[in-house]
């Protein structure tokens, strides 16, 4: 530990000369990394906008139950207490005859005249039941088989959608983090390879000194770091030109789209992509000198 | 501090470089190792350095049985010796000065103490003008007082020096040799390789041992032993 600190400066103008001997193989390496991490943080704040579009959905999932005719004003009330006691179940809450009407008015918008056909109010009160969607099928079955209920409305169609790109996009999100990791990887145990392989008279030289494994291939793991920092931090800046500029194009033209906030979002890439890039880079090195150090 | 015994090295395409080896050699001694070109010396100093490994007999240096399997203490070993090798091992595109403290700096030393270590040796070497000047722009001569001034600034117990008079013309080889001879003074032992018989003719105070075709005979001289 000593000889290390001792050392700062030594291993610092070591990575620094390590860096310069293969210049340009180096920039390429970080502008390679840069790009992969750029996509990973693509897909990273893809599957963000993603969740959280979805989430909003999830919010909104609902059911409907409808009443029996023959059901009294204090029992309909005892039902959605019940109901909204039901595990899953976010909230319940009665829509009157007259709260129905206005609904489907605001849903038709100027083709609400039509309604204006009826002499009385064709709609009738239900039960309006925000569900958590995982739970669709344990509350539909227990609303379903509840006296005062007639029948209920599920959406089951586009609810299970939701559930699916929620899948879809978790998946996605896993594969490519995966797949960015291990090419991040092997193109940065590569590097370190060849970093060695053009120093390798002074390792030996250094070897046959008496110099410990860990004071030799520290300046090359602080080499991997550094480069996988670099693309990182190259990566990070480009994500977030991106999220600027795309929202403000989506902000202006598709105003319904609930993104999530962008403030959150880029300080989630700032921290996240540097961070990352210097867990790939430290294993990367640490894998690139094993592999090494075997032979 | 080196303690030989029935030592004998063969190498992977079965060539027998060294026989039956028997040798102590005690701290503080000067010893030449002389024979034509290929006769062993080098190997032995190889042995030595834990670079080879005995392939029967067993070898001891500085209290460290040199074999396969105590690999890692080699390691610790090779940190008290000063090598001089043959062809320098400089490490190209750094000056003199950083290729001396390149080879302290695993030791444990303060950066400070480091420092004065290292332009005290350049300065023993007479390599004190030279110190910020990259290795490549160095003599052959001026180079092998670097690799000597890299040897000694680790304050090692043995200094190694294989052909330190190679290439160079008569004065030049006197001259490294009385330095190579001078680092006795401080109680290290120096072990020289040379085929330069006619440079340590005069020598009174040494041990010899001469190498041929992969035997050894030794003889002491003066006061050493």
């Amino acid at each position: 530990m000593k000889t290390f600190l001792y050392n700062i400066g030594y291993f610092f103008k070591e990575t620094g000369r390590i860096i310069r001997l293969n210049i340009l193989s180096n920039i390429f390496s970080i502008i390679g990394t840069g790009l992969i991490l750029f996509l990973l943080g693509l897909v990273i704040t893809g599957s963000d906008i993603g969740n959280h579009l979805v989430n909003m959905l999830n919010e909104e999932a609902e059911i409907n139950g409808y009443f029996t005719k023959d059901i009294s004003d204090s029992d309909r009330n005892e039902l959605v207490e019940k109901i909204g006691k039901i595990y899953g179940v976010r909230s319940a809450r009665l829509v009157n005859e007259d709260e129905a009407k206005k609904k489907m008015e605001d849903i038709l918008g100027e083709e609400a005249k039509i309604l204006e056909l009826f002499k009385e109010n064709p709609f009738e009160a239900f039960v309006e039941i925000r569900i958590n969607v995982d739970e669709m099928e344990n509350i539909l079955d227990n609303v379903k088989n509840m006296k005062g209920i007639e029948y209920v409305r599920d959406n089951r169609e586009v609810l299970e959608k939701i559930k699916d790109i929620t899948y879809a996009f978790k998946v996605l999100g896993y594969l490519l983090i995966a797949a960015v990791g291990i090419t991040t990887l092997i193109i940065l145990s590569h590097m370190i390879r060849q970093g060695i392989y053009n120093n390798r008279e002074q390792i030996n030289t250094l070897r046959l000194l008496g110099s410990p494994g860990a004071f030799i291939g520290f300046p090359y793991v602080l080499t991997g770091i550094l480069l996988t920092l670099l693309g990182g931090i190259l990566a990070a800046l480009s994500v977030v030109l991106l999220i600027n500029t795309a929202y403000e194009g989506i902000g202006s033209t598709v105003l319904f789209l609930p993104l999530p906030s962008k403030n959150d979002l880029i300080d989630k890439m700032i921290i996240l992509i540097p961070s990352l890039s210097f867990i790939l880079g430290l294993m990367g090195s640490l894998f690139g000198l094993s592999s090494i150090r075997k032979k | 501090m080196i303690i030989s015994e029935n030592v004998s090295l063969i190498y992977p395409d079965k060539t027998q470089a060294l026989f039956d080896v028997n040798l102590e050699i005690k701290p503080g001694e000067l010893v030449y190792i002389t024979g034509p070109s290929g006769s062993g010396k080098t190997s032995f100093l190889k042995l030595l350095m834990g670079m080879e490994f005995p392939t029967s007999g067993s070898l001891s240096v500085l209290g460290e049985t040199i074999n396969k399997s105590n690999y890692g203490n080699i390691q610790k070993l090779r940190r008290k010796i000063g090598p001089v090798f043959q062809e320098f091992k400089l490490i190209q595109g750094r000056t003199a000065l950083e290729n001396v403290m390149m080879g302290m700096r695993f030791l444990g030393i303060k950066p400070k103490l480091m420092k004065e270590q290292a332009h005290e040796a350049l300065e023993k070497v007479g390599l004190g003008h030279k110190k910020y000047s990259k290795v490549e722009n160095l003599s052959w001569g001026e180079s092998q007082r670097v690799a000597i001034a890299r040897a000694v600034a680790r304050k090692p117990l043995l200094i190694l020096a294989d052909e330190p008079t190679g290439n160079l013309d008569y004065d030049n080889a006197i001259n490294i040799l009385k330095l190579l001879k001078s680092f006795r003074e401080e109680d290290i032992t120096v072990i020289i390789t040379t085929h330069a018989t006619h440079l340590i003719n005069n020598e009174k105070d040494a041990m010899f041992i001469n190498v041929y075709k992969g035997r050894i005979t030794a003889e002491r001289k003066g006061l050493a032993v």
